[in-house]
């Protein structure tokens, strides 16, 4: 911050990335300002002062070109606090376009960016014979640009602007240095038509506009059916061929045109022109048609006959009873085992009652002795005097499971 | 018997004027568009991109300057874009000695004007193009100073010669325009 004396102080801003204003250096700046006082984060002490304009002179940022100049605030009270108010945008660069050598247009900006009213000088040779614009555009009573038909339009000798832009009294001016052989846009090509060439060649031509065809280079941008990305080359004539095409895909074709290098120095391409497609109609129709089943016919089909499948289900039982068979149930086998024998499996499945009482726990069965008597035919018994016979004497109390009938079977396990 | 002289002697005069060429071209391509056409597309033009490129590297903010801004400016007159080339190429030799322009920018812009003038087949008075032409093709591109160092102070001559490089490629390109038919 600067002060000038007691009365008033300015302020600069130190260089930034952005800076706030940009200006030719020592430009005379049109400068209006708002005096307040503030005691640290109360509410203002002062109510805020009219406008005054008036005209200052100082250092502002780095950039020296005359794109966009704003408004600064000059504090006129010591005390005051410093406010910026970074106001709408005064002035802005001047564009021109040569639309295909026909007319040309010159804008400045838009309504939603420009505040002041803005008057076009222009010439080409001498200072002296500035000519205002005859043909401005306006958007909501602000100038905005201006048109140039072809008797204004001199190619090839520099042309100068001079916007001035007056605003509350005082006026602002920018100046630019134009070639206008570097602004042109051409028209997009017109008439693209597809030749059928030998060994599957395609030959792709077109007309233009633009009255010097032989100094435009053109752009071709081509798919087919079955890429993805688009393929654009770059042409000088005005004839393009593609080799070796597929007659199963389908083609589209776009051009575009810029004057060349050695015409001027432009970097506008024209708009692309209206697409040329070639390829077998079928394919494209049947592409669309097989798509159309995929996505649409199939998935309603699909769920039509769920649908159809979910009422047959619901409502007809043969039909479920086919899809779901029912589980046997063999409890009916066993009706008479339950109401018959109450339960009784052994009565039931016709086992035999000792074998049933066999397996109770006290059980007891008497032994029952078996003796063989002598056959009455005397002969001599197989053994000898000596050892008596033996006997079979039921003894009084065989050991408990030796003579079990079931000895063997243990003593056999 | 003197007046027998001044009447035999007097009316040479008015025939001299009319037999004197006016603005004759000293340049001997002015019929054989064909052939400027296929030098210039084939060799000049990629010279000239590069001599506009090294005076892009040139400080244009200076010329900006007011100081500056009172620099002669060169036309591509309509019906005599070979005139006009010559004038340009013939004004643009004078930097070759220049030594407030850097060497690589005075060098690529003689070789420029050389190039030209030798498309054209032109000459330029006081011989100025038999002094420097020569000494350009026979050295071509010199050693010359890297991109930082060339760049020199902004000076008047400097913005004289931008000036005319942007003037020259103008009226090639017109007449690029013209002849491309």
């Amino acid at each position: 911050m600067h002060r000038k004396g007691d009365s008033s102080f300015s302020f600069h801003l130190a260089p930034s990335s952005q800076p706030l204003f940009s200006g030719k250096k020592s430009t005379s700046w049109l400068a209006v300002s708002k005096t307040t006082a503030f005691c640290g984060n109360t509410a203002p002490l002062y109510p805020w002062t009219s406008w005054a304009a008036g005209k200052v002179s100082f250092m502002c940022g780095n950039s020296q070109s005359a794109a966009r100049l704003l408004h600064c605030v000059t504090l006129q009270l010591r005390k005051a606090w410093l406010w910026l108010f970074p106001a709408p945008a005064v002035l802005a660069e001047v564009k021109c376009v040569l639309f295909n050598e026909e007319y040309m247009n010159c804008t400045w900006g838009s309504r939603e960016t420009l505040k002041a009213n803005y008057s076009l000088y222009y010439w080409y040779r001498n200072t002296s014979n500035k000519v205002e614009c005859k043909h401005y555009w306006q958007d909501q009573d602000i100038r905005v640009g201006c048109y140039f038909n072809q008797n204004e339009i001199i190619q090839f000798q520099p042309f100068h602007v001079l916007l001035k832009a007056s605003m509350g009294g005082s006026t602002l001016e920018i100046s630019k240095r134009m070639e206008l052989q570097d602004l042109v846009k051409p028209d997009a090509p017109v008439n693209l038509t597809i030749h059928n060439m030998s060994n599957n060649q395609l030959q792709l031509t077109w007309a233009t506009t633009y009255p010097k065809a032989k100094c435009l280079e053109h752009a071709v941008k081509y798919k087919s059916n079955k890429d993805t990305d688009w393929m654009e080359i770059s042409v000088n004539g005005d004839v393009f061929s593609l080799p070796s095409v597929d007659y199963k895909k389908f083609y589209t074709f776009y051009v575009r045109s810029k004057v060349n290098k050695y015409c001027g120095r432009t970097q506008l391409w024209s708009e692309w022109s209206v697409p040329v497609v070639w390829g077998s109609n079928s394919t494209s129709k049947g592409t669309v048609h097989w798509l159309w089943i995929h996505t649409v016919l199939i998935p309603i089909a699909s769920c039509l006959i769920l649908l159809v499948l979910v009422i047959l289900l619901v409502r007809m039982e043969r039909v479920w009873v086919i899809l779901m068979p029912r589980i046997p149930n063999p409890s009916k086998n066993f009706d008479e085992l339950f109401i018959t024998h109450n339960g009784n499996f052994q009565e039931w499945a016709g086992v035999p009652k000792d074998v049933v009482e066999s397996f109770k726990p006290n059980y007891s069965e008497n032994i029952c002795y078996v003796s063989e008597l002598p056959p009455k035919d005397s002969y001599e018994p197989l053994w000898e005097s000596s050892n008596p016979p033996p006997s079979v004497m039921p003894s009084a109390s065989p050991a408990p499971g030796e003579h079990s009938p079931y000895k063997n079977s243990y003593g056999r396990v | 018997m003197f007046h027998a002289f001044f009447r035999s002697t007097l009316p040479v005069l008015p025939l001299l004027l009319v037999l004197s060429p006016v603005n004759s071209s000293s340049c001997a391509m002015e019929n054989k568009t064909t052939e400027i056409h296929v030098k210039y597309e084939n060799i000049l033009i990629h010279d000239i991109n590069e001599l506009v490129n090294i005076s892009a590297q040139n400080r244009d903010r200076c010329c900006r300057n007011k100081n500056h801004k009172n620099i002669k400016v060169f036309f591509c007159n309509d019906t005599q874009e070979i005139e006009s080339l010559q004038s340009m190429a013939c004004n643009m030799l004078r930097f070759f000695h220049k030594q407030r322009i850097s060497k690589a920018f005075r060098w690529k812009a003689a070789f420029v004007s050389c190039g030209t003038l030798q498309v054209l087949k032109c000459k330029c008075e006081g011989h100025r193009k038999e002094k420097v032409c020569p000494h350009v093709n026979v050295f071509g591109k010199e050693d010359t100073e890297t991109g930082e160092q060339s760049r020199k102070k902004c000076n008047q001559e400097v913005c004289e010669l931008k000036e005319n490089i942007s003037s020259l490629r103008s009226c090639w390109n017109k007449f690029e325009k013209i002849i491309s038919r």
